[in-house]
């Protein structure tokens, strides 16, 4: 497994993935950094770099990015095979198909993993200053770091959806499209700060944005929403996953002609 | 006798239509399976159910006398393929791609990639991305691949699409070489029967989705032989005049007044001269029967043989 999933990202050299890693990260670093614009606290006294702030900022960008440019990974991925017409020659290794669509999802997550923490890397450089300072503790850092993990394996819970248009339609344009319908729809969700939000699978990574910033905002209640947002996110990624792996490994393979 | 593929029942529909219609394909160790069809006769269709790409609506395959069901990972090593064109990644360098296969194929030694690429011609052009590679390289390229892992049997769906004559010349010599140093079994499909003649021990034809014949090369030899066709009005007197008269043999009785002379194709003037003289009227004489004649008497739907 480790081999094919290596034979996987050797595949994404030299294409424009690397790029989409960077435009899902670099916007969450700018608005984090927002933070460090002068501001005035309540006392009407200069306020210094809030952490926490950050780490919010940089939660609430990733998470409305994301599910646009993780679809585009995920379609990326899975359709060039059938663009390229190599998928005749990958469906005749004795590697079961369902082990190659599980290594494709498993650099899809890998990417994943990487746009997060590469979005992280101004609030943490501002972490790290703080922390030599003295002026906090690791508590805050370890909510944040926190906060972001939970973002990965949120995020990764529509990928099979993406895996799923993307294998009938053969092509990135469906998966393109319901990312940039979820973008905008995780936006709307976000501005809107209503709780129930987190409903919709794709915006079900803000729960974990929005537990760090809770005691910003003095709500101290958990998320009444969040038991069943995860029960709805799980059977999204179940439902959609079970689908992929049948419509792979059933499919008869037309490419190339 | 040791068959390295054989086809049972092979059917494939799409839809309402029968593309490859109740197969029996035989392939023994060590053969050179010309795989001949028109356009649209079912020969990709074929190949893609052989190689697990496409589900058979019925019939079954058998490789190195195993069913392929449940044990397709295990006949996968042993075969190396090109399906209908040989797709690479483009971005990626030849070296990198049969890098890809190296390891899909769980082959530990990457010495071979040099060794493959220099077989083809492609040592020098390794380190180029394929997407600057011309048809014709990539297709040496696919041969190459499908050599790495050292299999013993090799698909090639019309693997001289894009070759100049001289390449052509170059890889027939090439599947001639391995099959007789590596023992490689190969199956090679066309549409041409010029280009399987000249290298394959057995040759299959399809047509509109049926296998019309299964022959041995020497017997297609035989049938592809070109002769004289003569019309007379006495074809036993005509015999016996050409063994007499000419000391001619090699000939047959092909129907009612008409002979099928072998071998002595520039000999015309004088049988016309011997049979006319001798009072037996000919009607017609012309040279006839090639391999093209062969091919689309057979895909003409007339089963011969
Ligand atoms: N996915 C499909 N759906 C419907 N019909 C198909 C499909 N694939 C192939 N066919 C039909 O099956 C027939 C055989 O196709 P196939 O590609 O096997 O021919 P071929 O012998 O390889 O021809 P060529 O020499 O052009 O490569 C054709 O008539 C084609 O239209
Ligand atoms: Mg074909």
């Amino acid at each position: 497994m480790v081999n094919v999933i290596y034979t996987e990202l050797l595949k994404l050299k030299s294409t424009k993935i690397p790029w989409l890693v960077l435009l899902g990260a670099i916007p969450a670093n700018l608005v984090a950094l927002f933070a460090f614009l002068p501001k005035i606290a309540p006392d009407g006294t200069p306020a210094g770099i809030d952490i926490q702030d950050m780490f919010y900022r940089q939660g609430m960008v990733l998470v409305m990015i994301a599910p646009s440019i993780f679809a585009l990974f995920t379609a990326y991925i899975i359709s060039r095979e059938y663009q390229e017409r190599t998928i005749n020659q990958l469906f005749s290794y004795p590697v079961s198909r369902a082990r190659i669509l599980s290594a494709k999802l498993a650099v899809v997550f890998i990417l994943i993993v990487m746009t997060t923490v590469l979005s992280c890397i101004a609030v943490l450089a501002a972490s790290l200053v703080k922390l030599l300072q003295g002026s906090i503790n690791f508590d805050i850092i370890w909510l944040g770091l926190k906060m972001n993990v939970w973002v990965c394996l949120l995020s990764f819970g529509t990928v099979p959806v993406a895996a799923a248009v993307t294998l009938i339609a053969k092509n990135v344009i469906p998966a393109a499209v319901l990312g940039v319908f979820a973008t905008i729809v995780t936006v709307i969700g976000e501005i809107g700060h209503g709780q129930g939000g987190i409903l919709f699978p794709w915006l079900t990574p803000y729960w974990p944005v929005r537990h760090l910033a809770q005691d910003i905002a003095d709500l101290a209640d958990p998320n009444p929403y969040a038991v069943p947002a995860l029960i709805i996110l799980s059977a999204t990624f179940v439902l959609s996953m079970a689908f992929s792996l049948i419509y792979y490994v059933r499919s008869d393979v037309h490419s190339g002609s | 006798m040791d068959y390295v593929l054989r086809t049972n029942h092979l059917t494939k529909r799409y839809g309402g239509k029968t593309v490859v219609n109740n197969l029996h394909m035989n392939i023994r160790q060590g053969d050179i399976y010309g795989f001949l069809g028109q356009n649209g006769a079912g020969k990709t269709t074929t190949l893609r159910m052989i190689m697990g790409l496409i589900q058979p609506t019925a019939g079954e395959i058998e490789l190195f006398g195993e069913s392929l069901f449940g044990r397709r990972a295990r006949a996968m090593e042993r075969i190396g393929a090109i399906i209908e064109y040989p797709g690479f990644y483009l971005n990626l360098s030849a070296a990198d791609n049969l890098e890809i296969h190296r390891r899909l194929m769980g082959m530990g030694n990457k010495e071979y990639i040099e060794e493959v690429l220099s077989i083809v011609g492609l040592l020098d052009a390794r380190n180029q991305k394929v997407k600057h590679y011309s048809l014709g390289m990539k297709q040496r390229l696919g041969i190459a691949r499908a050599l790495l892992h050292h299999p013993e049997l090799l698909v090639l769906d019309e693997p001289t699409n894009g070759l100049d004559p001289a390449g052509i010349k170059e890889i027939r010599q090439l599947f001639l070489d391995l099959a007789r140093q590596r023992g490689i079994t190969f199956i090679i499909s066309s549409h041409l029967l010029s280009e399987v003649e000249q290298l394959a021990t057995r040759v299959g034809i399809i047509h509109h989705g049926t296998l019309m014949e299964e022959i041995n090369y020497d017997d297609l030899q035989r049938k592809t032989r070109h002769y004289l066709e003569i019309k007379v009005d006495d074809d036993k007197k005509a015999a016996y005049l050409l063994e007499q008269k000419l000391g001619l043999s090699d000939y047959r009785i092909a129907g009612p007044g008409i002979l099928h002379l072998y071998g002595s194709l520039d000999q015309s003037a004088s049988v016309n001269l011997a049979l006319t003289s001798h009072g037996v009227g000919v009607k017609e004489i012309r040279l006839s029967g090639d391999s093209l004649d062969y091919f689309l008497k057979v895909t003409g739907g007339v089963p011969l043989g």
